[in-house]
């Protein structure tokens, strides 16, 4: 089975709007969503939560699900060190995905296209930052046509 | 290389001990440059023991594969020890299972050889494609001595020893019982060459190089199996609830399998090499394998299979570990 090649990615890109999946845990970054959407602060529609109880929940098969499954990028968020409320997640979490990025470097996908972050409860305006940031990034890298899986049912 | 003599001598007191169930080591296939595992529950068993620069394959996946039935009632649990025959980098293999807690130390005998390499058996087919009975090969100074049919070849090591033993740290096993000859000093280095130019290459050039390798798997798992470290009760491919990667055989889900098998041996692979080598497709899966030892090395300063009691890789963490790439 052949998939669309390079070429005729490009051309899709000028009306592409980035499908981003993120993995927020349940006691910070969730939370700071929540107040970035309270106190109406603007940020791009592209991100769709998925809420876990911490972001040493985020196993790598999660992330390359979602790539396989049409997400152009993963945000994983979670409490700053120090912070996670199961005291340890978060630095494990940080352990895996720094291998896994490499590994996804090495495989020839970029690893902009997974993307972690610290936002703690309070940080509403910096969560928006970072899906600012983020959406703009898989904007411009264009959709994730490596390895999507061509039957979704 | 190795007295093949001691080497049965220790077998055979080995099985004879009433808490080991058999050894595993090697034994002369039926024809060509062939050696298959062979197992010894007698002592006369061992008198078919070999050990020579064509034992590439990792024995250390045999007390994983050990089945523990469920027990009748009064039934007492079967607590025999298994002996393996454990070349250096076999025996990381054992060591990094027992840091995981798979195997207890004293469900195994190791046996140790310090193994000055072995051959590629693809490297060795291209040269030497007879299928012959007599055929043999032993390692002279720096070369290997080949005997087909009365005939002697010597060849030079390098352009037959496999890939692992090339970069060779550990000749000498790290964790053994009996040691069978002296200890080896190492002497090579690993330089990651291969994985360096690969980095080196733009994403979409990696990009292609790996659609075209992974486009040929047919996911018959070879891999898998015979890698000592993947021993999980079920593999998270032959999960059916929630079933992450699909069994159909298309670029999507080999590329997912792939990366996902390196990523679960990530902190664990020990670059036995035996994935590959069992690859009936050559997939180049050490260059995966390879690439996060070295990523690992780099970042957090951890070599896989070399401490029984450190703790898993990824089990546990630093307060500084590198996060330059969190936002």
């Amino acid at each position: 089975m052949k998939y669309k090649k390079w070429s005729e990615a490009d051309k899709i890109i000028e009306k592409f709007e980035p499908n981003i999946i993120g993995f927020l845990c349940n006691w910070c970054s969730y939370a700071g969503a929540d107040l970035a959407g309270t106190s109406r602060i603007q940020y791009p529609p592209n991100l769709k939560v998925i809420r876990v109880m911490c972001s040493g929940r985020v196993n790598p098969i999660f992330v390359i699900n979602a790539l396989q499954q049409g997400a152009d990028g993963v945000l994983i968020g979670g409490c700053h060190p120090g912070d996670c409320h199961y005291e340890r997640g978060n630095y494990l979490a940080r352990r895996r995905m720094a291998v896994l990025k490499k590994l996804l470097e090495y495989a020839g996908i970029d690893p902009n296209r997974v993307r972690m972050t610290w936002v703690s409860a309070a940080e509403g305006n910096k969560f928006a930052e970072v899906v600012k940031q983020v959406t703009e990034d898989i904007r411009e890298l264009g959709p994730m046509q490596h390895f999507k899986r061509d039957n979704t049912w | 290389m190795v007295d093949e003599k001691k080497l049965q001598d220790a077998v055979k007191k080995t099985v004879s001990r009433d808490d080991v169930k058999y050894v595993v080591g090697y034994e002369k296939g039926t024809y060509g440059f062939q050696v298959t595992p062979s197992f010894a529950y007698d002592p006369k068993d061992a008198d078919k023991f070999i050990f020579s620069p064509l034992c590439v394959y990792n024995l250390a996946v045999f007390p994983m594969l050990e089945e523990k039935p469920p027990l009748r009632k009064d039934q007492e649990p079967d607590t025999r020890k298994i002996g393996v025959v454990v070349k250096g980098c076999d025996a990381r293999a054992i060591v990094q299972i027992l840091q995981e807690k798979g195997l207890n130390r004293e469900d195994v005998v190791i046996i140790g050889i310090p193994c000055t390499g072995v051959v590629d058996p693809k490297k060795l087919q291209a040269q030497f494609p007879e299928n012959g009975k007599n055929m043999d090969i032993k390692t002279g100074k720096d070369n290997f001595i080949i005997t087909i049919d009365e005939k002697t070849h010597t060849i030079a090591q390098d352009k037959l020893l496999d890939e692992k033993c090339k970069h060779c740290e550990y000749p000498t096993p790290i964790l053994y019982d009996i040691l069978i000859g002296d200890e080896i000093k190492a002497t090579k280095k690993e330089d990651y060459k291969e994985i360096e130019d690969l980095e080196k290459k733009s994403m979409k050039e990696k990009w292609e190089y790996w659609e075209k390798q992974f486009e040929r798997c047919i996911r018959c798992y070879a891999c898998r199996n015979a890698c000592p470290l993947c021993y999980c009760k079920e593999c998270m491919v032959d999960q059916l609830s929630p079933q992450w990667v699909r069994r159909s055989v298309n670029l999507s889900e080999n590329t997912a399998w792939n990366l996902l098998r390196a990523f679960h041996l990530a902190g664990r692979c020990i670059g036995c090499g035996q994935c590959e080598r069992s690859c009936p497709m050559d997939i180049p899966l050490m260059q995966l394998n390879k690439k996060i030892e070295k990523e690992i090395k780099e970042l957090f300063d951890y070599i896989a299979g070399i401490d029984p009691e450190e703790k898993p890789l990824l089990a546990m963490f630093k307060p500084d570990d590198p996060e330059e790439f969190i936002l």
